[in-house]
């Protein structure tokens, strides 16, 4: 009791605290509890009452439950900052976890498991052993996520213990909650571990369809999700999946539905009876609807996973138009999902009811809204050509109006008709230009220039019309200012008469010496060079027939929307984005304890190969990619007048004219013209690289190893100045010259091949796929990442080895050279198929054979110096778990080929 | 799975923080509330329910002009997020009574243990009410509001959002009531929201009924209960055609949804031959069955607006509204809105003699008018004038820069869809036992809209 005073008395006035703490050793229970209320209250709203740890505590050991309840509140609050003290509630829990009452039983193991504290992991693992089998299934559910909770805080006692093994056990408990929660638990654990940990086999397969029958709702989506990893061997096995989970299209529940839809549209890819295909499509598309019945947060997640499936099956809604109909209470993010999804279902069935609704939409009061409406009628017309005349006379329509941003977006719009149209509705060019003075916006600006630049000779009244715009040419932003050259040019070429021949020198004038955007003066210079040498030539380039454009409709990339499609129901189809490129776990993100010798290593490296180190602001690499405006002050001395000597060929001009002028006019369909490569895994997320994020892949072409990286800048500064520097690894990769990134302005990205020596800076020891990079810019500090090296991108062409090779090769290795691992991730399919797939990665198949329904694949690889791989791979065709027999001169190498047989045999 | 859960105020204060996983910093509730509060910069744009800032995915609802939130690093299901978060917010009501900010300030302690017991590690584990009382033990500290009369009149209707009716009750599932003894009832809702869009000449565009049957129950001992609807009930539509056939749907004909769903308590064994649901109903509030429907329906309000121009700055709007339901129903709080041409600067209106309960008024800011009406008796007549001034001349257009006229109203004991409930059978337990049985209908409009 004299402690209890003596803290008394530290405190220099009697306040909230030592009262607390008086009542909290208070006899009377009723007194007890309400003081670890007031505790509670005072926790939550944010003040600091640590210091009561040792007095709560003291309360814990009582029978009753809403008083323990209370007290664990606070511990989980505050242990992670008293882990010293909350060792003394350890007792209490260990003996919680046998108490005769499983409520308080689970209770125990559920607190334990949140309170991450070392040292009472170790403390955990008895207990939580013991009610993983405990008689009650409430507390065995319990221990089932706890097992998930101990992993993220210690992964290897998790597997040391056994816990992966009893939790797969409780996949076939009797309890459907119990069952729910395990599955919960191993896919985490599968999501945060490369190895097999929860492999679906046709009989847990079964076993999991008959527990989501008696699930709760929360269940039958884990159970759902799960499931959907799992891969039909045929066609009637899938049809099979699909009779069990359409029941669930009937569920109240939204996720649901959701998680039975993707499932069902996962395993139609197996199906291949039109008639079943059929009827499943129409079987979805009633409860696809009534989600749209649903609250709006709802609609909106199932508008933008419905948006993915329209675009892979449009049958499935095609009739159901109506319902995306936007009604005037929808908010706005549901308006504008169901506007990109009535673009997507309109036909020339349908298309007059929707053109009424649109119109209907550009009279609205929200001003993003009406814009989206006027630029779908747009895309309407470009999609459907029986219906384009249509389209255009409700756009006309809507210009009379004379509601500012309307004229704009229409005017954007009917470019992209004309382009799609050519000599089809230019007589609507009139009404256009009546609207010319109203237009402030740089798109509606740069649309109708390059309308009347296009049509200059159809246009009486041309190089008045320009001549107004020149005017402000220095005011306007970069955009205009490029239409505006280009269309003057183009003017100019189609009547070379006085009027634009003064016109083409003011702008040629203003767009070379008074400007500072490179862009615009490098186009300048061009059309100069090319016109005072050539005005013949430059009249096919710059009068050149335009490709025609077809309709995008925002359509997504085959490869991502498959992607997308495989993660239907969860926040990728939200975002249509692929999974890595937003999630990053927490975990992955903090610094690990071996960070802070790493920054030595690569500053090591860095001088070793100085002789490739970046001078600051060097030239921008010549091609096609973006111009650095480092290039600025180098070019800037360049005279006009001395262009004619200067003058490069014009045959490499013109290549690079084209580029241009392809790239700037149809300012609207650039998604077109996107590359069409897989993205590439993001290693350095801008979340870590403020704002900076770096993706990026090894890769061989033409026996050429080369490290596609792509540099995007989402900070708000520029970068410039960047350097790459790789540590020590296995294989001595580094980079064979210097990286090729210019400035980078924000929202800028740069992508580029950088070329890579093999055997540069060999690290000793064991092999590893590891490999660090350093990053450095001026601007930030150096960024370390980690990425893998993948023996496929190593592998030489000259390593295929005929049969009388390989034999002799593999008995001349000692037995003890051999080594095997079964792949238990992966499969084969089709043995053809696979061997092409491995010839790609330059693994040759030397010999095949069948025996006794498993396939049998020989197959030869080889390293840079000599080191060759001999391979036996046995499967069963379809059938997850391949056995890889490989035997190699460097046997230590094996796991590295292990590793990438798995990444290839996905 | 989530990481965070927390409830905001609509000043974006704090009501409810639990943290589930400790990978998300703790500063996400103001991140979030920032990010939703200037989505659009100033504009008032709202947020749509789905978003990433800096890795963190940020999950919201909207319930009772509460922010339920929900945080993840992970590629989880939002679906299952939102519905998760509603369901949070139902049991939170189920317990209170209320759901407001002072009700769950007051019953913190509770809303954790429920909160606790209803998730755990980010995974939800149970949201029945009827399961989460074995597990929590807290009282909860009920609040004046939710000692309002369990029945009180129409206005009972006005209970939660505007979008999803809460039902009349509010009062809470589990505490007793002040006299010790609980009453034994049990309501049964039939909530219809209706969508019509009136083209300018009348027609009907698009019609749409989302019902939904909700059921709260104070039943002790939770006897079993058979709800038996029409009988002659049909659900699928049979293919496309003529979906606007008034000729067959003039007198009564069957009842056809286009889909519906059931709550998993449900047992549709005898749903196929003569439409009775069986089902031991949970405690707390819970929807029995939702449904759809596109089935032409008589629509309650007819429309009719009509602009004049007069003169080159003047325009004159009349809207009429009949109320096309049976007298024995009558419409409340209803309101009727119309935007005008920007250029709009003054309105004076002119009600029809006689009225009684209407109010007029011309909001500047929105450049739109309201007719707000206490009440409207089926069959009757409403007429509206008002006349426009311009700050500058009309291009002849007036319709097409005004309009469309919205409409929103109530209507107590009556629903479009002819959806019945037959009768409510109580499992009995005693010849004695006779417990209070309320059947209600209502019918809300959603989006009712009449183009120019």
């Amino acid at each position: 009791m004299s402690g209890h005073d003596s803290k008394y008395f530290s405190t220099t006035k009697k306040g909230e605290i030592p009262e607390l703490k008086e009542e909290l050793n208070s006899q009377y229970k009723d007194k007890k509890k309400d003081a670890v209320k007031k505790v509670i209250a005072a926790m939550t709203v944010g003040k600091d009452v640590s210091s009561l740890f040792a007095d709560v505590v003291n309360c814990m050991q009582t029978e009753n439950l809403e008083l323990k309840k209370l007290v664990y509140l606070y511990l989980i609050n505050y242990a992670k900052s008293q882990p010293d003290l909350a060792i003394l509630a350890v007792n209490t829990f260990v003996k919680d976890s046998q108490d005769p009452n499983p409520l308080i039983r689970a209770l125990a193991v559920r607190t334990m498991g949140c309170i991450r504290v070392d040292k009472i992991t170790e403390y955990l693992c008895d207990p939580l052993q013991r009610c993983l089998k405990d008689d009650d299934p409430y507390v065995r559910k319990t221990a089932a996520i706890c097992v998930a909770k101990l992993y993220d805080i210690n992964a290897e006692l998790v597997e040391d213990r056994g816990f992966l093994e009893t939790l797969r056990d409780l996949i076939s408990d009797n309890n459907p909650m119990v069952v729910a929660n395990a599955v919960a638990a191993l896919a985490e654990i599968q999501e945060n571990n490369t190895g097999p940990v929860f492999e679906i086999t046709s009989h847990t397969l079964s076993k999991l369809l008959t527990a989501l029958n008696e699930c709760t709702e929360w269940g039958q989506v884990f159970i759902l999700d799960a499931l959907s990893r799992y891969k039909a061997a045929d066609a009637r096995e899938a049809e099979n999946i699909v009779e069990r989970v359409t029941p669930r299209l009937q569920h109240a529940n939204c996720a649901v539905v959701l998680s039975a839809v993707k499932m069902i549209l996962l395993q139609m890819e197996l199906i291949t009876s039109p008639d079943v295909v059929r009827n499943l499509c129409k079987k979805m598309a009633p409860p696809l609807v009534t989600l749209l019945s649903a609250e709006p947060e709802i609609q909106y997640v199932a508008l933008r996973n419905i948006n993915l499936i329209v675009q892979k099956r449009p049958t499935i809604l095609a009739h159901e138009i109506k319902v995306f109909f936007c009604k005037y209470n929808d908010p706005i993010y549901v308006k504008m999902e169901k506007l990109e999804i009535m673009i997507k279902l309109a036909s020339d069935r349908n298309i007059d009811q929707v053109l009424l609704e649109f119109k209907e939409y550009a009279t609205e009061v929200d001003v993003d809204f009406v814009r989206k409406a006027v630029r779908a009628i747009g895309r309407c017309a470009i999609k459907l050509e029986r219906a384009a005349e249509r389209c255009i006379s409700v756009l006309l329509e809507l210009i009379k109006i004379k509601v500012n941003y309307v004229v704009q977006e229409a005017i954007i719009v009917i470019k992209d008709i004309f382009r799609r149209y050519p000599n089809t509705y230019e007589s609507i060019i009139a009404t256009l230009c009546e609207s010319l003075d109203t237009l402030d916006e740089p798109e509606a600006k740069a649309s109708m220039i390059w309308i009347i630049g296009e049509y200059a000779e159809r246009i009486d009244n041309a190089d008045e019309l320009l001549e107004s715009f020149l005017e402000s040419f220095p005011e306007e932003p970069a955009l205009v200012q490029l239409q505006l050259l280009t269309a003057t040019v183009k003017l100019f070429l189609k009547k070379p008469t006085e009027g634009p021949q003064q016109m083409i020198q003011v702008v040629l004038n203003n767009a070379t010496v008074e400007t500072d955007n490179p862009d615009l003066r490098d186009r300048a210079y061009i059309y100069w060079r090319l016109l005072s040498t050539d005005p013949e030539a430059a009249k096919d380039v710059v009068l050149a027939e335009k490709p025609v454009i077809s309709d995008d409709s925002n359509q997504l990339d085959p490869s991502l929307l498959d992607e997308l499609l495989a993660n239907i129901a969860t926040l990728s189809s939200v975002y249509h984005k692929p999974p890595e490129a937003f999630v990053s776990r927490a975990k992955l993100a903090t610094p690990k304890p071996d960070d802070d010798e790493e920054p030595d290593a690569a500053e090591a490296g860095y001088s070793e190969s100085s002789p490739s180190r970046v001078v600051n602001g060097a030239p921008a690499p010549s091609g096609s990619s973006p111009v650095s405006h480092t290039s600025t002050s180098q070019a800037a001395p360049v005279p006009p007048t001395a262009t004619p000597a200067t003058a490069a060929p014009v045959p490499d001009l013109l290549g690079d004219l084209i580029g241009l002028d392809n790239a700037i006019v149809p300012a609207d369909t650039a998604p077109t013209t996107a590359p069409s490569l897989p993205p590439l895994p993001v290693l350095l997320p801008k979340a870590t690289g403020q704002g900076l994020q770096i993706s990026g892949q090894l890769l061989q072409r033409d026996g050429q190893i080369f490290y596609a990286l792509l540099f995007e800048n989402n900070s708000q500064t520029v970068l410039d100045g960047f350097m790459i520097q790789f540590n020590k690894n296995t294989f001595g990769l580094a980079a064979a010259g210097a990286l090729q990134v210019p400035q980078l302005a924000p929202g800028a990205s740069c992508s580029t091949l950088l070329p890579m020596v093999l055997f540069q800076n060999l690290s000793p020891g064991p092999p590893s796929s590891l490999l660090q990079v350093a990053v450095k810019n001026n601007q930030q500090p150096v960024w370390y990442f980690n990425d893998k090296i993948l023996l496929q991108v190593l592998f030489t062409e000259d390593g295929g080895l005929d049969r009388p090779e390989f034999l002799e090769a593999w008995k001349t290795l000692p037995d003890a050279n051999e080594i095997s691992k079964d792949l238990q991730n992966s499969v084969i399919h089709n043995v053809d198929a696979t061997t092409k797939h491995l010839l790609a990665h330059n693994i040759f198949t030397v010999a095949k054979r069948n025996n006794a329904n498993k396939d049998i694949i020989y197959l030869s690889a080889k390293l840079p110096r000599g080191i060759t791989f001999l391979v036996e791979l046995t499967s069963v065709i379809g059938v997850p778990g391949v056995k890889c027999a490989v035997k190699t001169s460097n046997p230590e190498m094996a796991s590295l080929f292990f590793e990438t047989m798995e990444s290839l045999l996905k | 799975m989530i990481s965070q859960l927390f409830v905001l105020s609509q000043r974006g204060d704090n009501i409810v923080f639990r943290d589930y996983r400790g990978e998300v910093p703790k500063g996400s509730a103001e991140i979030f509330f920032r990010k939703v509060k200037f989505w659009k910069g100033d504009e008032p744009e709202e947020a749509p329910p789905v978003f990433n800032v800096d890795g963190v995915n940020y999950i919201h609802v909207k319930v009772a002009g509460l922010l339920f939130v929900a945080t993840t690093r992970v590629n989880v299901s939002p679906s299952l997020v939102i519905e998760l978060l509603q369901r949070i917010a139902r049991v939170i009501k189920d317990y209170l009574g209320v759901l407001n900010e002072d009700s769950l300030r007051k019953n913190f302690v509770l809303v954790y243990e429920l909160l606790d017991e209803a998730i755990d590690f980010g995974y939800p584990q149970t949201t029945s009410t009827e399961v989460l009382k074995s597990y929590v033990f807290n009282e909860p500290i009920v609040i004046d509001a939710a000692r309002l009369p369990p029945l009180g009149p129409a206005a009972m209707f006005m209970q939660g959002s505007k979008r999803m009716p809460g039902t009349a009750v509010t009062k809470s599932v589990v505490a007793n009531e002040p006299g010790g003894r609980k009453r034994e009832e049990i309501f049964v809702d039939i909530i219809e929201k209706i969508s019509v869009t009136f083209s300018s000449s009348g027609y009907i565009l698009t019609s749409e009924i989302d019902g939904t049957i909700q059921m709260k129950s104070y039943l002790t001992g939770n006897p079993e209960i058979r709800l038996a609807l029409n009988e002659d009930l049909s659900i699928g539509r049979s293919g496309g055609g003529s979906v606007y056939d008034y000729s067959s749907s003039a007198g009564g004909g069957i009842v056809v949804l286009d889909d519906c769903n059931f709550h998993e308590s449900v047992h549709l064994d005898s749903f196929d031959s003569d439409r009775t649901l069986t089902l031991v109903p949970p405690d707390g509030e819970f929807s029995v069955m939702n449904y759809r429907m596109t089935q032409e329906f008589k629509p309650p309000f007819r429309i009719n607006a009509l602009v004049e121009e007069a003169g080159s700055s003047k325009a004159e709007v009349i809207l009429k509204i009949r109320a096309d339901f049976p007298s024995s129903a009558t419409a409340n709080t209803i309101s009727v809105q119309m935007p005008l041409p920007t250029y709009t600067t003054r309105v004076s209106f002119e009600l029809e003699a006689g009225a009684v309960g209407q109010t007029t008024d011309f909001k500047e800011g929105s450049r739109k008018f309201e007719w707000c009406l206490k009440k409207i008796v089926g069959g009757s007549d409403h007429t509206l004038r008002a006349k426009l001034t311009f700050s500058q001349e009309s291009h002849g257009n007036i319709t097409r820069e005004a309009g469309p006229v919205s409409m929103n109203f109530t209507i107590p004991m009556y629903n479009a869809s002819r959806l019945q409930v037959r009768y409510l059978q109580i499992a009995k337990k005693s010849k004695t036992y006779n417990p209070y049985r309320w059947v209600r209908y209502v019918t809300q409009a959603n989006s009712y809209v009449a183009r120019l």
